[in-house]
This record gives structure tokens, sequence and C-alpha cells, in this order.
């Protein structure tokens, strides 16, 4: 049996009572650690489950799946991912070739930032569709998530940004002289993602969204340092938001009251006039 | 003593209708060095008495030892023409005197790199042709080069002193001579026409052919014979020229000029040029080679030729050359057909700056290019470094085509790979010092206007070999050169003590930017290589690296050759990649380019930077594209320039754009290390027929995209009957009848296959074409000495890449080349299965 568990967003203990009871008749746990991590270590989780852990990178993920299923057929196997198994990333490729190997596969599932972004205050059902934002190379800026935000902003839905990290990449350079040599990891941060998102309104300049729309950065959601900080784009550009992850919404024209009199929570007191004059302006329809 | 002064030259520098730019250039051993030392003694450089063996162009003891140059070498000379002769020259001119800057280049096949880094810097070239030998197969090749460079060739014939002396020909049989080797160079000249450039057919009535003898320091042209007789007869120089070529007789009977060989009476009639160029020269080398004083002694006074007292001792040969270099002196012969018939750098620059601008014709740079504007923005091309007595330090060498270069000026050192806009490649650094080179001394001077050629001192830490050097922010590049030789044989390098490694490493770094041609690498098994254009080339560049560069005693393997994987049909089916997330796919098909294609794609006939659509019109009207896809090419490839294509075959990708990049590095990486060998890949075209792609950016970064991409080429390869070509030598073996025996018989044990032999005309000696796998030729020339008796002399220059029997796939032949290759390489020698690359639906 494989078991796909969620582990939830913050620390050991995030795992249901369900998977953990999966881990403890598992023979081998694997832990996917390169689209997303935990706030705690791998140590943590050994000592938790009172199991070793192997950490798995991408590259055995991606190319040696054959080492993760092995004899899983016969023996429990559990493959742990960071937040839900089906949420932002998607493990479709090692549960069909389970499939093919003739691996029963059991999934648990568990929080993810998909769901948990509701703790900002906007409400689940007015988001529209989620994208994410890579790093901008000097000759390759990538801008296909547009029109997916245009697209949400003119029906007036909430846009879910997430933002890529690089835990264990190799550079260009190194993959192609085959040299297995990381870089260091790289967690994208709220103001990197607006500054690439105005950079591409305003080569773009459809207007889907501009300084003054109004976003929520979310940090550390589902851990004991979470925070939310609302504001126009151009004010949570100089806002520090401190250690990773980092997630960001940009708000919909359709926006409720109730959710309104959440997110002004979360704008700081200095730029609770600002905000207020632009939803007046621009959202309350 | 020196005879002008650098002040004098730098006077000159500015007026640029008086300078020429010009290279010699010959085949091997035609003469070039022999012959350019007589012009550098006319110009006061070295000592008349010495002119013919001293060398002075060959600065490296080497090349003193072997006798031939290695090195191209360049050096300035003031030349002053008499004032009613000036007036001749067609193009603009000021005054008499002219500053001739002057590049010897090597003849041997091997260097050619330095010829065409010469000719680069060059308007006009010398060619020099050996009178018995005639147009030689490297004679070709340079004289190609010089016409694709757009470089106005002039021809002397050389070595004229070996035909009379040692060949006793009379004088018709060396008319004749001299008429076959005009026409066979007129021949290659009208192959390579090109119309920007116009007519540069050379024609001895024209004054652009002249005859010479380096060795003994004489040369004339009908020109100067032309100027004697003019006056005799009473008509005109332009006039006299043509009756002194060509099928022009003089009846003396009648003292009438007609164009029958017979006169009225059927008696046979001298032609012209015998009776009238060639007698004089006859009989003076006939007087005093058979020790007739009292005959010599009026034919001195007839021709106004007083000797010393000490000269009037000599006798036979030390006279005829003392007589000889009074009567014709070669330099003063030589340079003013150069003055007269050469481009000058405002002449030469109108018609080449489409050649050698990759910008637009109308920017700023192009326009002050085009008129060899010294007040223009600075645009300089760096063709070569030249070690200076610093070790490890270089002189960039190279031409200033527009503004004025001086020390302390702040320019912008651009490296081939720089493209407009962008900060790759380019440094802004300032010029330290500026320096004229003067064969083996350099002369420091202040500045230097456009249209001469300089040394520059403090950018070769920013250039590997060469570059552009600007002040312009928007100047595109001058143009790479483009090597008529590729370093395809290589060998690798260890220093005998492991202590010694910093210093080899740091050595290679000098070799490389020592020699426009060779190449130095680290392989992926760590070892040093060190890659150069033949047997030659790579053995003095080892001794380079061992007694100058690096100082450490080294070791060599054997040398090898560099292989090219191909394919020879079509992809038998679609091979498929998945990202190594499986949420991309691309779908791919690899196809023959064509051996036609391929070659005009390595001769730069075709360019990845052409603009698309014109390029496309020419692959579609030449070498019959759809002329939609050929607007559809993506890359080229290895290094963005080789001999394979990726074209995009897909319809309606949505976010294809966003992945283009990762698709194109991944073909330049497979097309660079095939997926056999990790040799480059020649003469296949990939053709991206659908690509499927994940519709978040996220999970279709390079990291994913680059992978797949590769894995698709190398099976799409793997499936189109992959096969292995090796570089094969074109090789002239001159030869007398009795050696012919031996030569076969080294050729076939070397898998060589001989396609043309004749007789050379007038001679008895044969010559020998065959092609002769590179990888064979090591020791060739010593074993085809041994087999000949030394009578047999080889020239081998690369030719083309010759496909090898059979199917790495099946063929067990080829697999065992690949796994030597592999096992040499330090790969696993197993040679990869498909299902490594190719994935299933």
């Amino acid at each position: 049996m494989l078991y796909v568990i969620g582990l939830g967003l913050s620390d050991e203990k995030d795992i249901t009572v369900k998977g953990l009871e999966a881990v403890k008749a598992s023979e081998r746990i694997y832990l996917e650690a390169y689209t997303s991590i935990l706030m705690v270590n791998k140590e943590k989780l050994e000592e938790f489950y009172e199991k070793p852990v192997v950490v798995a990178d991408r590259e055995m993920v991606e190319s040696e799946s054959d080492v993760i299923l092995a004899n899983a057929q016969n023996v429990n196997v559990s493959f742990l991912v960071v937040g839900d198994p089906f949420g932002a990333t998607t493990h479709t490729d090692l549960v069909l070739r389970a499939k093919e190997l003739g691996i029963e596969v059991k999934i648990i599932h568990n929080a993810s930032i998909m769901n948990a972004i509701g703790a900002c205050g906007l409400s689940l059902y007015n988001f529209g569709q989620t994208i994410s934002m890579v790093w901008f190379l000097d000759n390759w800026r990538p801008d296909s998530w547009y029109p997916r935000v245009k697209e949400n902003r003119d029906i007036g839905l909430h846009t879910l940004v997430l933002l890529d990290i690089k835990v264990k990449e190799q550079s260009l350079e190194n993959m192609a002289r085959g040299r297995k040599i990381y870089e260091p990891p790289r967690y994208m941060t709220v103001n990197t993602c607006l500054e690439q998102m105005l950079e591409i309104e305003e080569k773009r300049g459809e207007n889907a969204y501009g300084p003054e729309t109004l976003a929520i950065g979310c940090v550390r959601l589902g851990t004991a340092t979470q925070q939310f900080v609302a504001g126009t784009m151009q004010q949570l550009l100089d806002c520090d938001f401190g250690e990773p992850l980092h997630s960001l919404v940009i708000i919909g024209r359709r926006m409720h009251l109730m959710e309104y009199d959440m997110v002004r929570e979360w704008v700081p007191q200095e730029n609770r006039g600002t905000f207020e004059e632009i939803y007046k302006r621009d959202y309350e329809t | 003593m020196v005879n002008f002064s650098i002040d004098q030259i730098r006077v000159l520098m500015d007026k640029v209708t008086n300078v020429r730019n010009m290279s010699v250039i010959a085949h091997v051993d035609h003469g070039k060095s022999t012959l350019t030392d007589s012009l550098v003694s006319k110009a006061g450089i070295i000592s008349a008495a010495r002119a013919g063996d001293a060398r002075f162009m060959d600065t490296r003891p080497d090349e003193q030892e072997r006798g031939i140059t290695i090195k191209s070498t360049a050096i300035s000379m003031y030349f002053e023409m008499p004032e009613e002769d000036a007036k001749e020259i067609k193009q603009k001119t000021e005054g008499n005197a002219f500053l001739i800057n002057l590049i010897d280049s090597p003849g041997h096949v091997d260097f050619s790199s330095e010829v065409t880094a010469a000719l680069r810097v060059t308007d006009g070239a010398l060619v020099v042709v050996d009178c018995v030998d005639g147009v030689c197969v490297q004679t070709e090749t340079v004289l190609r080069q010089a016409l694709g460079e757009r470089i106005k060739p002039v021809v002397v014939i050389n070595k004229v002193d070996r035909a009379l002396l040692e060949l006793q020909v009379s004088k018709e049989d060396l008319y004749q001579s001299f008429l076959r080797t005009v026409e066979s160079v007129n021949v290659i000249i009208a192959t390579y026409h090109d119309e920007a450039l116009g007519d540069v057919q050379v024609y001895p009535e024209k004054g652009t052919v002249a005859f010479a003898s380096g060795l003994h320091g004489w040369a004339f042209t009908i020109a100067q014979f032309a100027r004697m007789y003019a006056k005799r007869f009473g008509v005109d120089k332009a006039k006299m020229m043509e009756r002194l070529w060509g099928e022009n007789y003089f009846n003396p009977a009648t003292r009438k000029w007609t164009t029958k060989g017979t006169s009225a009476e059927g008696k046979p009639l001298e032609r012209a040029f015998s009776m009238f160029v060639l007698d004089p020269i006859f009989k003076l080398f006939d007087s005093t080679m058979n020790f007739k004083k009292e005959q010599t002694t009026t034919m001195l006074e007839k021709l106004n030729i007083v000797l010393k007292n000490d000269e009037k001792e000599l006798e036979g040969k030390a006279l005829l050359k003392t007589v000889m270099k009074k009567f014709l002196p070669a330099g003063d012969s030589l340079l003013e057909m150069i003055v007269v018939n050469l481009p000058s750098p405002v002449t030469a620059q109108k018609y080449r700056t489409a050649l050698l601008y990759e910008g637009p014709l109308d920017d700023e740079c192009a326009t002050s290019i085009e008129s060899c504007n010294p007040n223009g923005p600075l645009m300089l091309y760096v063709s070569k470094m030249v070690p200076t007595s610093d070790k490890g330090r270089f002189y960039a060498f190279g031409r200033v085509f527009s503004g004025t270069v001086r020390a302390g000026l702040k320019v912008r050192i651009q490296g081939p790979n720089y493209v407009p806009g962008s900060k790759n490649d380019l440094f802004v650094k300032s010029i330290q010092r500026i320096v004229l080179m003067m064969g083996r001394y350099v002369e420091p001077i202040e500045d230097c206007p456009a249209g001469n050629i300089v040394g520059l001192v403090g950018v070769d830490q920013f250039l590997l070999k060469s570059g552009t050097i600007t002040t312009s922010e928007t100047a595109h590049n001058l143009k790479v050169m483009k090597f008529s030789v590729s370093p395809v044989v290589q060998v690798a390098v260890e220093c005998k003590s492991p202590n010694d490694l910093p210093k080899l490493v740091e050595g290679l770094k000098r070799l490389a930017k020592s020699d426009p041609c060779v190449l130095c690498f680290t392989s992926d098994s760590g070892e040093h290589i060190v890659a150069g254009s033949g047997e030659l080339h790579l053995e003095i560049c080892l001794k380079d690296l061992e007694e100058d560069h690096a100082q450490v005693p080294i070791r060599k393997s054997d040398p090898v050759v560099q292989y090219k994987e191909t394919v020879q049909a079509e992809s038998s089916i679609v091979a498929l990649a998945k990202s190594p997330n499986k949420h991309n796919r691309i779908f791919m098909k690899a196809m023959p380019l064509g051996e036609e294609l391929s070659r005009a794609i390595e001769d730069g006939k075709i360019n990845a930077r052409d603009e698309f659509k014109a390029r496309a019109r020419i692959l579609s009207d030449e070498f019959e594209w759809d002329n939609q896809e050929a607007r559809k090419i993506w890359a080229f490839g290895p290094d963005a320039t080789g001999p394979n294509v990726m074209v995009d075959l897909t319809k309606g990708v949505a976010y294809l754009n966003e992945v283009k990049d990762s698709c194109v590095s991944a073909f330049q990486w497979a097309t660079r290390e095939g997926c056999f060998t990790d040799e480059n890949m020649r003469g296949c075209r990939f053709n991206i027929m659908d690509v499927v792609l994940h519709a978040d950016a996220i999970h279709r970064g390079g990291g994913q995209i680059i992978p797949a991409c590769r894995s698709a080429i190398y099976a799409a390869a793997y499936v189109a009957q992959p096969g292995m070509m090796e570089p094969v030598y074109l090789v002239e073996i001159t030869c007398p009848e009795n050696a012919m025996g031996g030569i076969y018989g080294v050729l076939t044990r070397r898998r060589g296959h001989v396609f043309a032999e004749e007789q050379r005309p007038g001679t008895p000696m044969y010559i020998i074409k065959a092609y002769l796998p590179i990888a064979e030729s090591f020791g060739f020339t010593g074993d085809l000495r041994a087999a000949t008796g030394g009578q047999a002399f080889p020239q081998s220059v690369f030719d083309h890449w010759e496909m090898l029997p059979g199917n790495i796939a099946e063929d067990l032949k080829l697999q065992e080349l690949v796994k030597n290759i592999r096992k040499r390489k330090g790969l696993n020698v197993e040679i990869p299965p498909l299902d490594r690359f190719l994935d299933r639906l």
C-alpha cells in the first residue's frame, strides 16, 4: 500500500490521526520537501513518529520513483506531502505509476494553502483561478498568468498567488554540464512578486490591476507566526514580511461587506484612510 | 639604418588616402617571407645586403630554424614614389609619400587561421605564386579567403631565377608558364566573383602581375618596362603595356607592331614580351653565369648600372644577384604595384562595410566606417593577440575602421558574444598605450586614426582572442571572423609533476589567447585538451605551451580527431519525451539537413544572424525548404551558429514562446554533446512536432523543459539511423613519376584514395590529389618520405566530413568506435539504450 499523506501547514503535530496511524504502520517513510516546506526539520518528524524519514528531493520523486515504490505491493510505504496531497502541488504522476505497478494507493488529506487562505477573511467561494509566480530571469519573464488574473478581476473574484520556492535546484549551467551542484534554497517574497506583477502590468497595460489595487500579503499561513498585511499593491511593495513562506491575494471587486470588515483589520493604522477611500471608489458595487 | 622616422609615419597615418593595408599570402614555401624581406629592405629596416636570407618577418627562433612562417607579422613601411608616377594612381591620393602596412602570413595550411586574421585588417593582398609549382591548393584557399573578405589581390610570380637557372627554359616556354599561372589565378578569382568588389582578375598588361625573384631581390612589372620603352618608341605608356603582353609581336625588319606570330614573309617573329622584357634578363643571366666578363660590362653600361669597386670583383651568382638587384630592385617595383593597384582604406571601406558590420548599415557606426571617418565613433576590430616581452601579456592587434584610438581613451570592449543592449561579454576600460607593430619591434605612438593597423596595450585580459572595441554605446559588433580550418585534431596534456598544475592551467589560458584557432578546454573526465587544425599546428602549440606559456615539462597523449554525430534518415517514429514532473511533453522528429546546406552554414553563407525572411527565401529557393517552415527556425547549434537547426512545426500551442528559450538551450546542449559520443552533432534538422505544457509557469521552468527537450532530440536522432562522420583531408602530393608507386601504397594502407593525378605542364613532376581520413594522417608525412626516398611532398588541408558506413544503433563496427570514444572520454563505455531518452505515451 502506498499512503500519500498530507502533513498540513505548520509542524509535526498537524498530521491527522489517520495519517499518523498510516505512518506508524509503514515500513518506509518519504518526505517530499521541494514544493513546500514545514516549519520544523526532519529530525523533529522522526522524533514524533519514532521512525526514520527519508527526504525525497525533486530528482528522487521525478526520476527515481522506482526507489519509492519498491515492493509497495507487499509493504506499506508513506509518502508525506506538506499541505494536502492534491492541493497546490499534485503528485498525480506518482499515483499513476503506482497504479501501473498494481500498488494500492490511499490518500489522506490535510489542510492546504488552498483552503487555509480563508483565514485572511476573504471567502473561499469568491476566489478565481490560482496562479503561481516564478522568478524572472534576464531573458525569461513569463507572463502567461496575466490573462488569468485579468479574467478573475473582470468578474470581480479574488486571486491567490503562490510564490516560487527553489529548495534544491541546479543552475542552468550546472544542469547542462550534468553537475549535481545545487543552488542555496530561495523563497520568493511578497515584495518580489509585487514588483514582477507591476512590471508586467506596465508592459501589457491591460489594466488587470495597478499600484492602487488592494491586496493581502499572507505569510507563514497556518503557523504560530502567521501574519496578514493588507493595503494597496504599492504600499505592500515596501512592507517587511519576514521569514518564508509567503503568498499573496489580489482582492476582487466583489468584496462582500463581511469580507471588508475582516480585511480592514489587516491594514496598518496609518493606511486605513487610503484603504477605505479606495474601497469606496473601486470596490463597493 | 631606418630611412624614415616614426614621426613621418604618424603624419602619413592621417592622410588615409595614402595608406595601403595589405597582406602577403601564398602556398607554403612559395617565398612570401623572403620576398617580404626585399620590401622591408626597401623601407630601410634591414640592410639591403642581407635581404633574401634574413627572414626579418619570421620573428620566432623556430620560424627561422624551420624556414617556415608560423605567426603573421606586421610592419609599417614608408615609400616615396616619383611624382610623375604617383599621378597615374586612379584613386584619390595626396602627394607622393605612402604608408604601407604589410602583414606577412604563414603559408602552411595548419596556420591559415593566421591568414584569416591578417586578411581582416587589410584591404589588399599580394598573392605570391611559385613560377615552377604554379597555383597550389593553399594558393586557392588563401585567395578564396581573401575574396571572401573583399580583399583585392595582386599577384607576384616568384622564383623566376629557378626557372632560369635550374630548368633553363626558353623565353617562349617561360612566357607560356607565366600565362598558365595567371590564367589559373584568374579562374579562381572568377569562381568567387563578388559584385561589390567588381572585376579583380589580374592582368600583366595592366600592371597587376609582377615577376620576381625574392631570393635575388629583384622584380619587375610590365609597367616598368613599358615606361622605359614608351620613351624610346614615343608611344603612350598604357599602350606600350598592352603591347608587352599577349599576342603582340614586333618586326625588327619593318619596325612595325603586329598581332600575328609570323612576318609577311612567313618568318616567325619573337613575342614582344620575350623580345623587350625577357631578353635583357636572359642576356644578363647568360653573361654573368657563364663568366662573359666583357659582355657583362657592356650590358651594364647600356643599362646604366654602376657597380661599386668591391662589387666589381664578384663573379657568377653573387655578381648576378648584385646586378639584377640594381637593374630591377624588387622593392621599387612591388611597392609601386601595391600603391598603384591596391585600394586605400577610404576606397576599400566603402564596399567592405556591409561585410564587416553586423548592425544596420545606416547607423552612425556603419556610416562612419563607410567613410573611414577619423572623427566618428571609434570602431576597432581586434583580430589577434600578439605576445609581448612581458610574459603572459599580449598586444591586441587590430585595425581602426572608424574614429581615432588614443592612449587613455575609455572604450567598450565587446567580445564575440556581445549582443547590443546587454551587458554580456562587455567591458568598459581605458586603453593604456598604443603601439605600431614593426616586425620584431614595437614603436609607441600617441594616437591612431581610422584606416590604420595598431597594437593596443591593456585590453588583452578582457578579450579571449578577438573582438570589437568602440566608443559608441549603440555599436553592434564587427563581424566575427570565419576560419577555413577548424580544430579537428586534439591531444590531452598533463604536467609531469603534479605541483606544476597551476602553471599548466595558466599556460593553457595564454596559449588559447595567442593563437586565433587553437582551443583549450577541460574534458568531462578532467583532462586538459588542446585542439588544433593539424599535426604541425598542434606540435607548434604544444612547444609554445611547454617552453613559453607554462614553462613546465608536459606529457601529451597521442593525437585523436573529432568526430561528428549525425542522422541519415527521417525519424521512424515521432519521439516523445516528458519533463521530469511529467506535466510537459515534447514531440520531436529528426531528419538530415543535407551536406550542401550543412556546408553553407559552416561557411557562413547561411547564418543564424541573417534576417529570417531573407534567409527563408534562400532556403526555399536553393535548398528546397518549405518557405513557411524556413521562417520558423528557432536556432542553429551548437554555439548558436553550428550546422544543425531546430524548427518549430507546432500549431497553436499555448505558452510556447515561454518555453522557447529552454528548448533552444536544450538544443544547444544536445547538439554540442550528441547522445552517443558527446561529440558535436552535424547536419541534423530537428522538427518540434507538438508540445503539451502545464498551464502554470512554475511547472514548466527550465529545470523541466531543458531535460525534456534534450531527451526528445536524442530520441529523435536515435530512431533516425544515427551515424558518425569523420574529418577528411584533401592531400596534394607533388612527386616525380617513379615515386608514385610508394605514394599509392602509403595512401591505401591509411584508407586514403586518389581521385586525381596529372602531370604538371612543362615539368616531369606529377600532382596527386587524394582524400585521407585525418584519423589516419598522423605520421603520414614521415611515412611518405620513407616510402618515396624523400621525393614526395604532401600538403594536407581539411576538406570535408565523410559519413562512416552504417547505423550506430545496429552496426557493430561503428559501435566499437563509439565505445572507444566513450572510453577515452571517461564515459560509461556502454552505449545508452533508446528508452533512456524515449518516453511512451
